[in-house]
């Protein structure tokens, strides 16, 4: 761990300079000399109570860290045992290699094509990217919650006129998010090996990961001091994540050097099981190392609470727009909207320009379209509708977020605060589901014309960018049913409505994405209201099962509203 | 006159918390009444029931002459609430937070909002964010009493007011009276209930444990009395009706319940009184009445965290 609760009680430069400037007696010399660490204990450095707040932050996240590190673990376990049970035979992997190993869609969702004649590094082809988001999003939240979420909350003012340095918070925040990676290196490194995988990979692959959360903590102890706001810091970070992410998709189904740019490629490029290089991760090391340091200077640069980019004053008097319930849900709502929009739209432009690339690996691959029913032509359809997929999670989860935020009106008191004024609890709710389910509409077809986009730029045909666009609007009603359900939850169980929401979400991702490739039956995902829409534009659009799922979704907004018109507010 | 308020035998649990244990509540139209208890006595919960976010489980609430729960939005555009720890919108500046409260609530005059602003000495360009507690809580206050609501709900509203601009809410409930409106005003500052109030209502441990005007309650309780007499009092401990009898130095002080106070007086008469004060009982000696005896453990005092809420 680079940052340094075992620097804690080093001087810090200026005080260093202020003792040598300090005209000391010789009789004092000797014994400030001899118990010169522990002088410079009292004294205090920069640093000073980072041990005591690292071990304060890992009480905190007691339960969150090792959820985190579970989930990384579990996936690469479920990885493992299902690639070895289904790459058994000989020539298993051979074909297995032959036929992902060049796909471009499938190289872009994964990894580089590295050492797919090994176990091993089928496994970490496979799940490598996957884990890497959890692993990054774990050091984000991480981060964030100790640095500037406890800023806003005032909590860092308190500590900070205790006999702690400035810059301890952020060392702090940032060692507890490392303690998660080297969590999620060792569970991931043994778990790997206990499933049969052999144990030199398995020490690479889970120190990889380690260096990612370090690279993201890192990320996120920057983005703390740049902005103000922890939703901001959040936003920065995963937009960070997110780019990482596209950056090694577009490098490694290109010619590999934008992938250089990616911490997540840099994970990737230590091989695995197959090279077992250690030296990329040197890059995540130096890159912590710049990041940190970054963070460091900036908190000696600003004032408490503020950011690097300052907030500008606010309106002396309301604009038309803020009257009512509905101006004052899209007013809460529209930064995290735009950003939501601005993400998705990114990931669409980024997936859809890989799509051509497939369709000239496909004229030039025969086994590959020999692989699939309707040749080139569905191979590029298939494609779409694995994307389209992928882009309608990130919208569902932006939907759910805006139902889900009524929540913290509520536990703030600011519920309280419109409701004792002369609103209707029915409008004050129906505004967010309102802005929910028109946002998801919006920002569902931003993400079909954003995929038709980055396709129609590649191949100078701007005229997919409507088609897709209405290939998407199909997903929407599963959309809205998952929306739906979150609005039901916080009418009826508010207090478990978070939990259930994000459960219901996480549910239809891993059907999604992973119930094919984990060869799950068929009733596992017969709930998923995603899985029970038509994946357009591969298959035929059927009216039967969208009208169900929308008169399902109907029926949970109303569910919903009733409850919330019967239970107690606050 | 037709109450504001008529609560009667009102109960709310909260899981295995009572913290309505049948609570009673009259607020007549055209008074400020006081509602006086200490943490977690029930005074945000009933003030919540009110308004109809929280729904009883049993007992009786009236507001306005109709049913808070049922005819809630109807009711709130004749009254104005401030919450006891306001929270506003981090991202939205306390002139607009104003400006959004008055237009839900049906419309503020913007002449009066200026005023207040002015009086309060705000500065609404602030994003909320930015705000102290008490800043946040002037927002709230200045959207109150610009409104045009005839019944103030505000729930301990100067909590985080430094002394100055307590002066400036004592001016402004005060105004509200003469102009006719109700207010039910839960505090835990007693100058400022002993200064605004027409009526207070005690509550504890989720019932009202006395109800009247100051002068009742003076009423029935005792007198303080400070006293240099030439000869020693030393007959005042057997005399009955004075309690916490202390002798320092030539001055003896005592309290004495009313009914009493002739035949101390006679007594001390013939002792040769050199010097005596007396005064009523402050409100914070009834509160320490009222709760001191059994329930140490919420000591009320004047400066105090707001109301916990359940």
């Amino acid at each position: 761990m680079p940052v340094v609760p075992a620097q804690a009680d080093v001087l810090a430069p200026e005080v260093a300079a202020r003792r040598a400037a300090a005209p000391a007696t010789p009789t004092r010399r000797a014994p400030e000399r001899r118990h010169g660490r522990r002088a410079a204990a009292r004294r205090g450095s920069t640093f000073t109570g980072t041990g005591t707040l690292l071990r304060f932050a890992l009480r905190r996240d007691r339960i969150r860290l090792p959820v985190w590190v579970a989930a990384a673990a579990a996936l690469v376990a479920v990885q493992s045992r299902q690639s070895q049970d289904l790459y058994s035979g000989p020539g298993d992997l051979d074909a297995y290699a032959a036929s992902v190993g060049s796909n471009p869609a499938i190289i872009a969702m994964t990894g580089p094509p590295v050492g797919l004649d090994t176990i091993g590094g089928a496994v970490a082809f496979e799940i490598g990217t996957t884990v890497a988001v959890v692993v990054g999003l774990m050091a984000v939240f991480t981060v964030v919650r100790h640095t500037r979420g406890d800023e806003e909350a005032g909590r860092t003012e308190l500590v900070r006129a205790a006999r702690v340095g400035r810059h301890a918070p952020v060392a702090a925040a940032t060692a507890a998010a490392g303690a998660g990676g080297v969590g999620v290196a060792v569970s991931v490194a043994a778990v790997a090996a206990a499933t049969g995988l052999p144990v030199g990979g398995a020490v690479v692959f889970g120190a990889s990961l380690g260096v990612l959360a370090l690279v993201f903590a890192a990320v996120a102890a920057l983005a703390s001091q740049v902005v103000e706001h922890p939703r901001a810091a959040l936003g920065l970070g995963g937009a960070v994540l997110g780019a990482a992410v596209a950056l090694r998709a577009v490098g490694d189904v290109g010619d590999g050097w934008l992938s250089w740019l990616s911490p997540v490629g840099w994970t990737q490029a230590a091989h695995a099981w197959s090279d077992n290089r250690w030296w990329p991760l040197l890059l995540g090391l130096g890159a912590v190392v710049l990041l940190v340091g970054g963070a460091l200077q900036l908190v000696d640069r600003r004032d408490l609470g503020a950011g690097v980019v300052p907030t500008r004053p606010g309106r002396e008097r309301a604009g038309r727009a803020l009257s009512g319930p509905l101006g004052l849900a899209w007013r809460l709502q529209r930064a995290a909207m735009l950003g939501w929009a601005a993400g998705i739209a990114l990931a669409g432009l980024m997936f859809g320009a890989v799509v051509d690339a497939t369709l000239e690996l496909a004229d030039s691959n025969p086994d590959l379209v020999a692989l699939l029913p309707g040749g080139a032509g569905d191979l590029v359809d298939a494609f779409l509708a694995v994307l389209l997929a992928m882009c309608a999670l990130l919208v569902v989860a932006a939907g759910v977020s805006v139902v889900l935020r009524t929540l913290g009106e509520e536990s703030t008191g600011r519920a309280e605060l419109v409701l004792g004024t002369a609103t209707d609890r029915v409008r004050w709710l129906g505004s967010h589901v309102l802005v929910a389910l028109v946002g998801t509409a919006v920002l569902l077809a931003l993400a079909g014309a954003s995929i038709g986009a980055g396709y129609g730029l590649d191949t100078g045909d701007p005229s997919v960018v409507p088609q897709v666009a209405r290939d998407a609007l199909v997903l929407l009603p599963a959309l809205w049913l998952v929306v739906a359900v979150t609005v039901a939850l916080v009418g009826l169980a508010p207090h478990r409505a978070a939990a259930g929401a994000w459960g219901l979400v996480a549910y239809v991702a891993v059907v999604a994405m992973l119930a094919d490739s984990l060869g799950w039956p068929d009733w596992v995902g017969a709930l998923s209201p995603v899985a029970q829409t038509p994946a357009v534009p591969l298959e035929e659009v059927t009216v039967a099962p969208l009208v169900l799922l929308a008169v399902l979704a109907a029926l949970g907004v109303l569910v919903g509203l009733a409850g919330f018109r019967r239970r107690d507010v606050g | 006159m037709a109450a504001a308020v008529s609560v009667t035998g009102l109960v709310k649990t909260f899981g295995r918390t009572r913290a309505l244990a049948g609570l009673d509540l009259e607020v007549a139209t055209g008074e400020v009444h006081g509602f006086l208890g200490p943490n977690g006595s029930g005074k945000s919960t009933t003030i919540r029931v009110l308004l109809g976010l929280l729904r009883p489980d049993a007992g009786r609430a009236r507001l306005l002459g109709g049913d808070p729960w049922r005819d809630a939005v109807a009711l709130h555009r004749r009254l104005a609430y401030v919450p006891g720890d306001v929270t506003l919108w981090p991202a939205i500046s306390g002139g607009e937070a104003i400006d959004l409260l008055g237009r839900l609530q049906g419309g503020l005059d913007p002449r009066r909002r200026d005023e207040l602003l002015e009086r309060f000495d705000l500065d609404p360009r602030k994003k909320a964010r930015t705000y102290s507690k008490g800043n946040r809580q002037k927002v709230a206050l200045v959207a109150a009493l610009a409104s045009d609501a005839e019944l103030l709900v505000l729930d301990e509203p100067t909590a985080g007011l430094d002394p100055l601009m307590e002066v400036v809410f004592q001016d402004d409930v005060r105004t509200a009276r003469a102009e006719g409106r109700t207010v039910l005003l839960s505090s835990h500052i007693l100058a400022e209930v002993e200064a605004l109030c027409d009526r207070v209502s005690i509550i504890r441990r989720g019932r009202t444990v006395q109800t009247g005007t100051l002068a009742e309650m003076r009423h029935l309780t005792r007198t303080a009395v400070v006293v240099a007499t030439r000869e020693p009092a030393s007959g005042l401990g057997a005399m009955p009706g004075v309690h916490d009898l202390r002798t320092d130095d030539d001055r003896v002080r005592f309290d004495v319940d009313n009914a009493h106070l002739d035949a101390v007086m006679a007594y001390l008469g013939g002792l040769g009184v050199r010097s005596l004060t007396s005064h009523p009982p402050t409100l914070e000696e009834l509160f320490l009445r009222h709760y001191g005896d059994d329930a140490p453990e919420s000591p009320p005092t004047a400066h105090h965290a707001h109301a916990a809420v359940p």
